[in-house]
């Protein structure tokens, strides 16, 4: 027997259809981000013993543009990472810290830092291409850790 | 109750527990000074104080079954007020972005630096001139060292209590707290050099 | 010159809340160090020049008009729920549990009936609130979140552990 619908069946069955196919174009996107640990600091050269190279010029002026007071930034580490829609990537930034990324719809997020197993921070940002997220706090010597993460070119 | 202007605190609580609304009126007029200062203290918008004070006796009002004379009844309206101010400074800071000498205040380890103030802020200044000098200093930091300050100088909290109340850890009271007072030294340092330019 | 660690101490100190054995070694540094004792004398000042500041506020309202308003916010509440009183404490904790999830529940029905995140993020959420502060320059596309020093104790340890 075929099923009957009146036009408020019909109008929600196809808003049911939209949202399903919707949900599928977006569990196909991935998103490609680049995250640096970079240290802050006056001094003019890495710690010795260090072979940490200073950041591009290019992200050098972004950093200089926000209210951080330090003269150089050195890259620690790099890395990429590929999340696909729904789904979490996790990446160790050092030995002890890792950053956590979830992709949640286009380019929305839901990052969080975790120091030592514990998580010291987790917010959802939009992250659209050419724009950057800095997660930063103050190391010892009046130096400083920074995060940042943007999709990659 | 006769005559509530003579009535000892515990009495008014107990009368007003009991549904006695005047008695609950008479407690109001008593303290609504201290609670009103502390709102405006942690708030520093007139309006806002004296709204979230009228909320906390309201939620006084509600919560009087619980009250069970752990602590003074002033003491007690003063928690709620407090917590009631955190909640919307919290809000007011989710829903903006930090000016840049706010982010600076946290980002620059500048209390560490500052030259040890040695001109006493207090001498030869008249009470309300003081006050004056100190509120305009007060205005002038963020509202997390702000808050820090009330608690440990005005309400006496330890730095474990502090730390609870803010939600954050005792160490991070501990450098609030020693910003908030270095930069209240350089405030009133400044003030007072303002005085004889 | 002090570092920030001793400087901490000593506030702490000032503050009472060292254990006794750190106090008498405190002290007797204090009593030695005239970089540190001049930041004693500097803490001490400001912490008497701020004694009785809140004593000079004065409520800007008369008795009468401030307490009206209490009064009919009150009564306002009580009309609002008459019953509530007479409720046992822990069915009003489950009422106030189950209304916001009740509301919440409708909100992702009717979120997933039109096909949206039933979150409804905004650009910047803190999630955590480690105390931490964000700055947005939406001109030039970056967000700088900063996160309070030192946010945790854990945290503090995080710091050098990110340069380990």
């Amino acid at each position: 027997m075929r099923p009957k619908l009146n036009a408020v069946g019909w109008a929600g069955l196809m808003v049911c259809l939209l949202a399903f196919a919707g949900e599928g174009q977006a569990q196909a996107a991935v998103l490609k981000l680049e995250a640096q640990l970079v240290w802050g600091t006056d001094d003019s050269k890495p710690p010795a013993g260090k072979n940490y190279q200073p950041v591009q010029p290019e992200l050098k002026k972004k950093l200089k543009d926000l209210p951080l007071k330090w003269s150089n930034y050195f890259e620690v580490n790099r890395k990429s990472l590929e999340v696909k829609a729904g789904e979490t990537r996790k990446e160790p930034m050092s030995d002890k810290c890792e950053i956590l990324v979830k992709h949640l719809d286009n380019s929305d997020l839901e990052v969080s830092l975790i120091g030592k197993g514990k998580e010291v921070m987790k917010r959802r940002q939009s992250l659209p291409r050419g724009e950057i997220l800095v997660l930063g706090g103050n190391a010892p010597n009046a130096t400083a850790w920074l995060v940042i993460l943007r999709q990659a070119e | 109750m006769k005559d509530l202007s003579s009535a000892e605190d515990q009495e008014l609580v107990r009368a007003a527990q009991g549904g006695d609304m005047p008695a609950f009126e008479e407690l109001v007029a008593r303290h609504r000074d201290k609670l009103y200062a502390r709102a405006y203290t942690m708030m520093r918008n007139e309006e806002e104080a004296i709204d979230l004070t009228q909320e906390a006796w309201v939620k006084g009002w509600q919560r009087l079954g619980q009250f069970h004379g752990e602590s003074s009844f002033g003491t007690w309206m003063t928690r709620i007020v407090i917590n009631l101010c955190l909640d919307q400074l919290r809000k007011q800071k989710r829903q903006r972005t930090e000016s840049l000498d706010e982010i600076n205040e946290e980002s620059g380890g500048v209390e560490r630096q500052m030259p040890v103030v040695t001109v006493n802020p207090t001498a030869g200044l008249e009470r309300v001139e003081l006050r004056q000098r100190i509120d305009r200093a007060l205005g002038q930091m963020s509202y997390e060292h702000r808050t820090v300050l009330v608690l440990h100088e005005f309400e006496e909290m330890e730095y474990k209590q502090i730390a609870k109340e803010m939600k954050c850890s005792i160490g991070t009271v501990m450098s609030r707290l020693f910003y908030a007072r270095r930069k209240l030294a350089a405030l009133l340092a400044d003030l007072r050099k303002g005085d004889t330019q | 010159m002090m570092d920030y660690q001793q400087q901490l101490d000593l506030q702490a100190y000032l503050d009472g809340e060292l254990s006794e054995a750190k106090a008498r070694r405190v002290a007797a540094w204090l009593a030695q160090d005239a970089e540190a004792a001049a930041l004693a004398i500097e803490l001490r000042q400001t912490r008497s020049a701020v004694t009785g500041y809140e004593k000079e506020i004065r409520l800007p309202e008369s008795r009468e008009f401030y307490w009206s308003k209490i009064q009919r916010e009150i009564q306002r509440q009580e009309r609002a729920e008459p019953n509530a009183e007479r409720l046992p404490e822990w069915l009003k904790v489950i009422r106030r549990l189950l209304m916001p999830a009740t509301a919440m529940a409708m909100v992702a029905f009717i979120a997933v009936m039109v096909g949206r995140q039933p979150t409804g993020i905004p650009s910047e959420t803190a999630l955590t609130d480690t105390g931490a502060m964000t700055y947005r320059d939406f001109e030039k596309g970056a967000t700088l979140v900063w996160l309070s020093y030192p946010a945790d104790n854990e945290f503090a340890d995080y710091e050098a552990a990110m340069f380990e």
